[in-house]
């Protein structure tokens, strides 16, 4: 949040111009700057001190012997990692998540922002987008118990209706591999579509009516408004969004994700996030798991600079 | 980078928040005439202040301070504990478990193989004491727990209304679960019922003591590891280990098990069978107790009828293997962070030691005599129960205290009084108990490898463990061929398991002589 607040002092004192020293700039704007301090000790509290923690990947890290006691072993359990059983399964399992993520749980809010935006009779507008935001209130544990009771083979609800109106056997939704990513898309669109909306609907707010009216006067009709006249007033946000969502494609929600694993679909649920609690706080394998969380972190800023480069590249402003 | 973060902090988080996660946690330090220990919690925990809390400082002369732990969350705040600068002075830990075993090799605990029998109460059987070590080295007193506990239960009024006898082999288990599933037993009219419950096993640990493995060691298979050829070879490396698998996976895939095994929550194993669905489970002996209980909320006149429990049942060409517990569960480890030298070390084992006498096994596991228990005919029988104070006293018994006893009374074994119900179905499965277990102790398949802990396996359990029992799992839900599951156990063996294995050969062998 205070991160945010940081850029204003900055920029004002450009404009400000008649070449103030440094010290002047800061005295000047010493509030704003008293105001950006908490920012700055939650990031240095609680996201870099513990960065000293890392080197546990390269240690045989041992809490009794602390950091400096235990053994220094390198890159050993990154050698495992890659050349181990785990890594290709987990790449892979994660990138596919991630790409379904890109395909359906990306476009969906923009799509139900757009439908919204389209009612005219206001008050079926506002409930409607109150009540598809709710489920952003439930806690994980809730959506998965939820899924449980709606899909269990035994005592499924909605899994037994399917059942009566298919026919044939009856499909264990909530244990075969084959379903596993379908019924974590479903769950993430139930629950996070519905929050996300808002910040497209506030981004659809923000077009002028005069652009629509222009539109209908040159005798552009409902899609050609949204195409030419919608689509790129919302697309410096929508390209955030993705900056933003490609800093975190590789991580994927952990508490759902774990809630909904099993013996028969561990294969095809794991991903990085679970294996590192698996490994490191269930099994005690400090070091390994600091490893692979690790190589996720450096994947993820790669990522994230990666697109914001495509997104320069395409001519759109990037985030930084 | 926020991910690469998540355990640095939880780890940071822990060592900074050791002290307000405590019991009592007034501070780091607390004083010399002060112990603090670290357990599990089954209910809410216990106020220091509390009668209970009181009686046992009084009957130690020190005052004790301890971090309760809920059950679910307890090896994951160990892993957490022992990474912080925190740990207590006497923990209850699993010795097997990787993160202690690291953390032991390392100095954190006190090795105290040559000077726990100084303290008699602390021993307790030379055996079991053995099998709770690391490779021959012990590092606490154990929890005693009943050597034998797997048994089968079974709804005896359906098995009258289908005409078939109690079982004695696996065959007559098969037959009863084809009858529980196709000839209606709850006389409903309905086809919803299937035979045998079984519920998703937490964890990934191969030999979990679940239903899969009691049935392995009936068809013959070794209890985890088990001698072939002069060798120690591990459970599923045996021809009778892909027999017992042959009669599950039918049993599966003939519907004669609960559809949703791979689901169904272990803390709701009981549902399906007094809620007229499923009509055996096979576990540990003590869960008979609360079927009683739970027929007994439904219809006080006829619970007595509804749970028929048999002991391990024998192959189908009536060899007969049971399936036997390691004797204990956890031991109290005395960390080196508070006591560091010898004489603090005999000071505290004292103290320990006056804790496992039978007045302090009583106190833990039955509670207050006169307040909430009296003795009769070397039986505890609760009293007072209706007074809010007592009832306190007695949850604090149940919920809490019980888990820092080490001969506390659990089903057959103690020191302590043993508690039974009076009504008589009680009465009469705790005899029939005992002399199951006696004769089911006379086929028991003892593990071997019970004290070693081979470090490949340490450093390679995490990726190795749900190797083959996941593919176990998936083999019996038919997504596997019996071909695809001796794949996957070859993959286990070329991911390190040769090694575990020559190791376990060796520890063993070495520990023999």
């Amino acid at each position: 949040m205070a991160t945010d607040l940081a850029p204003p002092p900055v920029k004002a004192a450009k404009v400000a111009g008649h070449k103030p020293n440094r010290a002047q700039t800061l005295w000047r704007y010493r509030w704003l700057y008293l105001l950006l301090i908490p920012g700055l000790a939650y990031f240095f509290v609680f996201k870099y001190v513990p960065m000293r923690g890392l080197q546990i990947a390269f240690q045989d890290f041992v809490p009794f012997l602390g950091y400096n006691g235990s053994e220094w072993v390198g890159f050993k359990h990154f050698v495992d990692l890659f050349t181990g059983p785990d890594f290709n399964r987990l790449m892979y399992n994660t990138l596919f998540l991630a790409f379904l993520n890109i395909i359906f749980v990306f476009p969906a809010p923009i799509i139900v922002a757009l439908m919204l935006n389209e009612l005219r009779i206001n008050v079926l507008k506002r409930s409607v987008q109150s009540l598809i935001y709710i489920p952003h209130f439930l806690s994980w544990t809730i959506v998965a118990s939820l899924t449980y009771i709606l899909f269990s083979v035994d005592y499924g609800v909605l899994a037994g209706w399917i059942h009566e109106f298919l026919g044939g056997q009856k499909i264990d939704y909530v244990a075969q591999p084959d379903w596993f990513r379908s019924i974590i898309i479903l769950q993430t669109l139930w629950k996070t579509t519905g929050w996300t909306t808002i910040i497209y609907l506030a981004a659809l707010a923000g077009v002028s009516p005069e652009l629509y009216e222009a539109a209908r006067m040159d005798g552009a009709g409902r899609w050609r408004q949204l195409w030419h006249v919608t689509l790129p007033a919302i697309r410096p946000t929508i390209v955030v969004m993705a900056i933003l969502m490609s800093g975190n494609l590789l991580d994927m929600s952990f508490e759902q994700i774990w809630l909904m694993t099993n013996n028969l679909n561990r294969g095809t649920a794991d991903v990085f996030d679970t294996f590192v609690y698996y490994v490191g706080i269930n099994q005690g394998a400090y070091s390994y798991a600091t490893a692979v969380g690790l190589f996720k972190g450096v994947a993820g800023v790669l990522l994230i600079f990666g697109s914001n480069w495509l997104a320069k590249r395409l001519g759109q402003r990037g985030l930084f | 980078m926020a991910g690469a973060l998540t355990l640095a902090t939880a780890l940071l988080a822990s060592a900074c928040s050791g002290t307000g996660g405590g019991g009592g946690g007034e501070s780091n330090q607390a004083d010399a005439n002060t112990i603090t220990f670290m357990t599990k919690l089954f209910g809410t925990a216990p106020n220091p202040q509390g009668e209970l809390h009181q009686a046992i400082e009084k009957f130690l002369g020190k005052k004790i301070k301890v971090t309760w732990v809920p059950n679910a969350d307890y090896q994951e705040k160990v892993n957490v504990t022992l990474a912080s600068d925190n740990i207590p002075d006497v923990m209850v830990v699993n010795p097997k478990s990787p993160a202690f075993g690291k953390a032991a090799a390392a100095g954190a605990f006190w090795d105290l193989t040559d000077k726990i029998k100084k303290y008699p109460n602390l021993v307790g059987d030379e055996k079991v004491l053995l099998n709770s070590s690391i490779n021959g080295k012990i590092y606490g007193p154990y929890r005693t727990r009943p050597l034998l506990r797997s048994a089968v239960m079974i709804r005896a009024d359906w098995l009258k209304k289908v005409g078939l006898e109690a079982p004695k082999t696996t065959d007559d288990l098969y037959k009863i679960a084809e009858a529980f599933t196709k000839k209606d037993p709850d006389g409903n009219g309905k086809d919803d019922t299937y035979g045998l419950i079984i519920p998703k096993w937490p964890g990934v640990e191969f030999a979990a003591s679940n239903p899969f493995n009691v049935i392995d060691v009936w068809f013959g298979a070794p209890n985890n590891w088990g001698e072939r050829d002069g060798k120690l070879v591990p459970e599923f490396d045996t021809p009778e280990f892909f027999e017992a698998n042959r009669f599950m996976k039918k049993m599966i895939q003939e519907g004669l098990v609960n559809p949703d095994w791979n689901t169904l929550d272990t803390a709701k194993w009981n549902d399906p069978f007094v809620q007229n669905k499923g009509g055996i489970i096979i576990d540990v002996d003590v869960r008979a107790t609360q079927l009683l209980d739970l027929f007994k909320e439904q219809d006080p006149q006829t619970y007595g009828d509804k749970v028929l429990t048999v002991g391990n049942l024998s192959r189908p060409d009536g060899k007969k293997f049971s399936l036997p517990f390691s004797g204990y569960n956890d031991i109290l480890a005395v960390s080196k962070q508070r006591v560091k030298t010898e004489a603090q070390l005999d000071e505290l084992l004292k103290t320990l030691d006056k804790l496992a006498s039978k007045e302090g096994q009583v106190l833990l596991s039955n509670g207050i005599e006169g307040r909430n228990f009296k003795v009769e005919n070397g039986e505890a029988v609760l009293i007072n129960q209706d007074d809010p104070k007592v009832k306190q006293v007695q949850d604090d018994v149940d919920k809490a205290f019980i888990q820092l006893g080490t001969q506390a009374s659990t089903g057959t074994t103690g020191i302590a009084y043993p508690r039974v119900p009076p009504e008589a179905p009680y009465r009469k499965d705790l005899a029939e108990r005992k002399e199951r277990v006696a004769e089911d102790l006379k086929t028991a398949v003892f593990d071997p490898s019970l004290p070693v802990v081979p470090p490949t396996l340490v450093a390679k359990g995490a990726t190795l463990n749900p190797i083959v029992t996941d593919a176990r799992v998936k083999y019996l839900a038919g997504q596997l061929t019996e071909e695809q599951l001796k794949a996957e156990i070859k993959r286990w063996y070329d991911g390190g398991g040769t090694q575990i294995a020559q190791e376990i050969n060796d520890l063993v062998s070495k520990l023999g002589q």
